[in-house]
């Protein structure tokens, strides 16, 4: 048997001495794809961040719906030395009445993805499958063509979503919870019965001690809404909430950020939707899948797409 | 039909959990009526087949428990009002009833899953071999239930009867598990449906047990889910119409040892009674067979032979001869011998070839059985028994025996069952067909304890009464109590109610743990039935008996009560001639000896004269004053000699 040469009980131990906050999963559990950076935002509640306790919590009036999608690919050849990719992205929205959940609507694509010289050369043996074109703008490169048919087939998925959210939100008078960021859609961003829920932190809102504030959000509580700096031209207002005690764990441990469109950005709607978010922390989702930010009720619509998945 | 109606659950087959040729697993909507014993058709790609549920599993995407407890924070009112239900599955194995077709016998295919019609479950217990067609022998034993259906289920009387395989045994816990019920609907069902061309059949019941089986002639108390439940089973509610009951008398010898002494059911109850002759033939059943050895053995058969029902002559024992027909007669004998025995002094340890100890053995055994079946064992000799030879079709004879000694009850067991054998195997009892009700089977056929006859002849009729069409149904209430290939040989098995213990028995580790606690939970009128076209064990409901149950017929039938000794012989009387005063009988008893007496009425009963107090009186008065006649004669000859039947 190797005994372990660094004991990190005792190295935790003595960093906490140090006044240092400890953290506790392995890293690349909570790294996100993107690169970290800090978009400053646009404080709108209080002078300086703060934190605000959330009233205790009160489930979502029926009908409520969770939209999430989820894609999965396969390297299936190189043509040369371009990549040949079976790419599969899927959305769907689960609406819960009377506490069931039950499968709404639905959206699958099967792509091949390549550059078209690659797409050429599979020719027939892949009949039937859609394709999807790789931009030709640089020369193949096996990584980087891998990484864009990524991004493809994010953005693939992403319109599955947004497709599927908004036929949801025009059949229903009910809310929509969405795995993710509002800003995608300017419709959505605009939609008052529609709630992102961000579980990356990858861009963070903040720097110096208002960042340190943020990440220290205790239990049950919320930051003051702000404005994050976006690119995209759709506004939408978002703040900071913390699930599950953090303390001993990891400072992003049950924190997510919940994005809303602007006039749901009231400190009383923040409360009121923050009782109701905080509410779905039960049913707790199986271990591994990020539970601690990932709501119940995202997690069966992404078991129901995995379970479903044709290859 | 599997178009019309939508599928109830879909099979599913994993590496773990595969489908066999003999098992499958499949999911059904959460609240979708599918329950243990349910019997479905699994219907894909040209194959049809049926199973039965014997297990279920439910759980949902729970990792561990502490996630439940982590997700209410600890507090259990919480996880009940958690926003969302978590996903749950309601996971189904069913044991392979039947595959259709047979050939190639092949996994069962992963298709929809249909809760069984009434022609599903005619199919899948392969009742349609024997319902249908222009020879059906079905009988029907009780309804199968399900989600909303509800089917007939059938025994095969081949099955059931004989000659294929016989007997029906019931197993369950007292009270609940309705034993004695079921086995009364059963015998309705059987006397409603035995089909004609499988000849006759009678039922003969032990009543073993208080009031039990005291009232089948009269209607008992139905529910109308009852009646809807006969009507179903295209049976008829009706009580037994042809039932003769038999009790031997109490000690005194007038009134009769049972509960239905009622007078408005007088009619059709009568004296069991035997001579002495009819006891010696089963003396092997009642003596101890450590007792009995060859020398025992052979004086018992000397007896038999040479001196009961004869004249006797030895004048070295007496003058005259000697004519043993009763006890009494034979203590007579036994005096003489010994009183002989003793004046030969030294030299007497000897008679006719019998040792003395033998002698006083034999006798002393004897007199035992005299004194413990005393009311069962007539004083003259002459025996009123069961019809031989006159049995009719759908006749019901209940011997009661409740109130007799175990040695006695041995005994009448004992010559019941043998006489029944004996005139089946002539071919001459009347009927084709009897069924034995033995309640109370762990008695009589223990599974440990000393070899004895009844047991070993209860064993010999489970095993060849088949060939006969003498078919044993027994009850008891633990299976593992009797004897097992007295259970095993019964073609058909039943179960009510049971006991958790009983169930812990290995006898019962091919249930499964879900049907166990189905037993251990079954509500009064529901069985669970084995018979030999059934692949697997299957649940169904019967309706209340058509007749009038032990305790409710104590109430509406209360017992007369019991008479001293000159009101019982004119209560017996009366019974042959209404008009007779009771005072008018007293008079003629004074200062008669009651063994006198008892001998007159016998004599009475038996004749049945048109004048039966005169008639009475005249034997009474002959006796008194008959020096004339011998001893013990001073009774009318019998006329149906060989079986005191005389009607
Ligand atoms: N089909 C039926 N449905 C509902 N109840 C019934 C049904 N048949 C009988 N019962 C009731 O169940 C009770 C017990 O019946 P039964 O005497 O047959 O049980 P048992 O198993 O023979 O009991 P024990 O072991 O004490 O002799 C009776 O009170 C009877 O009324
Ligand atoms: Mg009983």
């Amino acid at each position: 048997m190797v005994r372990s040469l660094v004991n990190l009980i005792h190295l935790r131990r003595a960093l906490a001495v140090r006044g240092l906050t400890l953290a506790g999963s392995a890293l690349d559990s909570q790294a996100g794809r993107e690169e970290g950076r800090i978009r400053p935002a646009r404080l709108l509640e209080d002078a300086s961040l703060a934190w605000h306790p959330v009233p205790p919590p009160a489930p979502w009036p029926d009908p409520v719906a969770f939209l999430d999608g989820v894609q999965r690919s396969v390297l299936l050849a190189y043509a040369g030395a371009a990549p040949l990719v079976l790419g599969d992205a899927a959305a769907a929205v689960r609406e819960r009445r009377a506490r069931r959940l039950a499968g709404v609507l639905q959206a699958r694509r099967v792509l091949l993805i390549g550059r078209p010289a690659a797409l050429e050369a599979a020719g027939p043996a892949v009949g039937g499958v859609d394709t999807l074109a790789l931009p030709t703008d640089e020369p193949p490169h096996p990584g980087r063509d891998l990484a864009n048919a990524g991004r493809a087939l994010d953005r693939v998925r992403g319109a599955l979503e947004r497709s599927l959210g908004e036929q949801y939100r025009r059949r229903s008078a009910g809310w929509l919870l969405v795995d993710g960021p509002l800003t995608e859609s300017p419709l959505w961003a605009a939609d008052s019965h529609l709630v992102g829920i961000a579980r990356s932190h990858a861009t963070l809102p903040f720097d110096g001690p208002d960042l340190e504030r943020f990440l220290h959000l205790p239990a049950a509580h919320r930051t003051s809404v702000y404005q994050p700096e976006t690119r995209s031209v759709s506004p939408v207002l978002e703040w900071a909430l913390r699930l599950w005690p953090w303390e001993g764990k990891d400072i992003f441990h049950g924190l997510v950020r919940v994005q809303v469109a602007p006039e749901n950005g009231t400190p009383e709607r923040a409360d009121l939707i923050s009782r109701r978010i905080l509410a779905e922390r039960a049913p707790l989702s199986p271990a591994g899948d990020g539970w601690d930010r990932l709501l119940y009720g995202m997690h069966t619509v992404q078991r129901f797409l995995r379970a479903s998945t044709p290859y | 039909m599997s178009q019309d109606v939508p599928p109830l659950g879909q099979v599913v087959a994993t590496e773990l959990k595969p489908s066999t040729p003999h098992q499958f697993h499949f999911w059904t909507a959460r609240d979708a009526p599918m329950g243990i014993g349910a019997i479905v058709r699994v219907e894909h790609a040209g194959r049809v087949v049926f199973g039965v549920v014997t297990d279920g599993v439910a759980y949902s995407d729970l990792a561990t428990p502490m996630h439940a407890v982590i997700g209410a924070d600890g507090d259990p009112v919480a996880a009940g009002l958690e926003p969302s239900e978590r996903v749950e599955i309601r996971l189904f194995t069913a044991s392979v009833l039947r595959q259709m077709p047979e050939e190639p016998l092949q996994p069962v295919p992963l298709g929809p899953v249909w809760l069984a019609s009434d022609q599903d479950v005619a199919l899948a217990l392969r009742m349609d071999a024997y319902t249908a067609g222009d020879r059906p022998t079905g009988i029907p034993v009780g309804l199968y239930a399900a989600g909303g259906l509800e089917s007939p289920v059938y025994l095969d009387c081949d099955f059931l009867l004989g000659p294929e395989a016989a007997h029906l045994n019931i197993t369950g816990v007292s009270g609940l598990a309705t034993k004695t019920s079921a086995v009364e609907f059963m015998l309705g069902s059987i006397f409603g449906t035995f089909p004609r061309h499988k000849g006759s059949v009678a039922a003969l019941c032990f009543n073993v047990k208080g009031p039990d089986l005291c009232f089948l002639d009269q209607p008992g108390a139905l529910s109308d889910e009852d009646r809807r439940q006969y009507a179903r089973l295209g049976l008829r509610p009706e009580p037994f119409e042809d039932v003769h009951y038999y009790a031997p008398f109490k000690p005194d010898g007038v009134n009769l040892n049972t509960l239905r002494t009622h007078e408005a059911l007088a009619a059709n109850t009568q004296p069991l009674v035997w001579g002495l002759r009819e006891v010696l033939d089963y003396a092997e059943v009642v003596l101890n067979r450590d007792d009995v050895d060859a020398k025992a053995d052979a004086f018992i058969d000397f007896l038999a032979e040479r001196v009961v029902g004869r004249e006797y002559q030895d004048d070295m024992l007496r003058g005259k001869p000697f004519l043993v027909q009763s006890f009494a007669d034979l203590e007579v004998f036994f005096r003489a011998i010994f009183d002989f025995m003793e004046v030969l002094g030294k030299g007497g340890e000897v008679w006719k070839t019998h040792h003395l100890a033998t002698i006083r053995k034999v006798r002393n055994r004897l007199s035992n059985i005299s004194t413990r079946s005393k009311g069962l064992v007539t004083d003259d000799g002459v025996a009123q028994d069961l019809p031989w030879g006159a049995f009719a079709d759908r006749s019901v004879h209940v011997v009661d025996v409740a109130g007799l000694d175990p040695l006695a009850q041995d005994l009448v067991f004992a010559r019941v069952v043998s006489k029944l054998r004996e005139h089946l195997e002539r071919r001459d009892l009347g009927v084709d067909h009897v069924v034995v009700f033995v309640d109370e089977l762990n008695k009589y056929a223990p599974a440990d304890g000393a070899e004895t006859y009844v047991r070993k002849m209860l064993l010999d009729l489970s095993e060849r009464g088949r060939y006969l069409g003498l078919v044993l149904f027994a009850a008891q209430q633990f299976r593992s109590q009797v004897q097992r290939r007295v259970v095993g040989n019964a073609g058909t098995a039943v179960f009510g109610r049971m006991d958790m213990d009983e169930l812990a028995m290995p006898a019962y580790a091919t249930l499964s743990p879900a049907i166990k606690i189905k037993l251990a939970t079954l509500p009064k009128g529901e069985l669970m039935v084995r018979h030999p076209h059934f692949t697997q064990p299957i649940f169904v409901r019967f309706p209340r008996p058509a007749v009038l149950g032990g305790r409710e017929g104590i109430e509406r039938f209360p017992p007369g009560p019991e008479l001293p000794f000159a009101g019982a012989v004119a209560r017996q009387l009366r019974r042959l001639d209404r008009r007779i005063a009771p005072s008018a009988v007293e008079a003629l008893l004074e200062g008669r000896r009651e063994d006198d007496v008892r001998r007159a009425l016998s004599a009475t009963r038996r004749e049945r004269p048109a004048d039966p107090l005169a008639f009475f009186s005249a034997c009474l008065g002959r006796r008194v004053n008959g020096e004339v006649v011998g001893p013990r004669r001073g009774v009318p000859a019998v006329k149906h000699g060989d079986d005191g039947y005389g009607i």
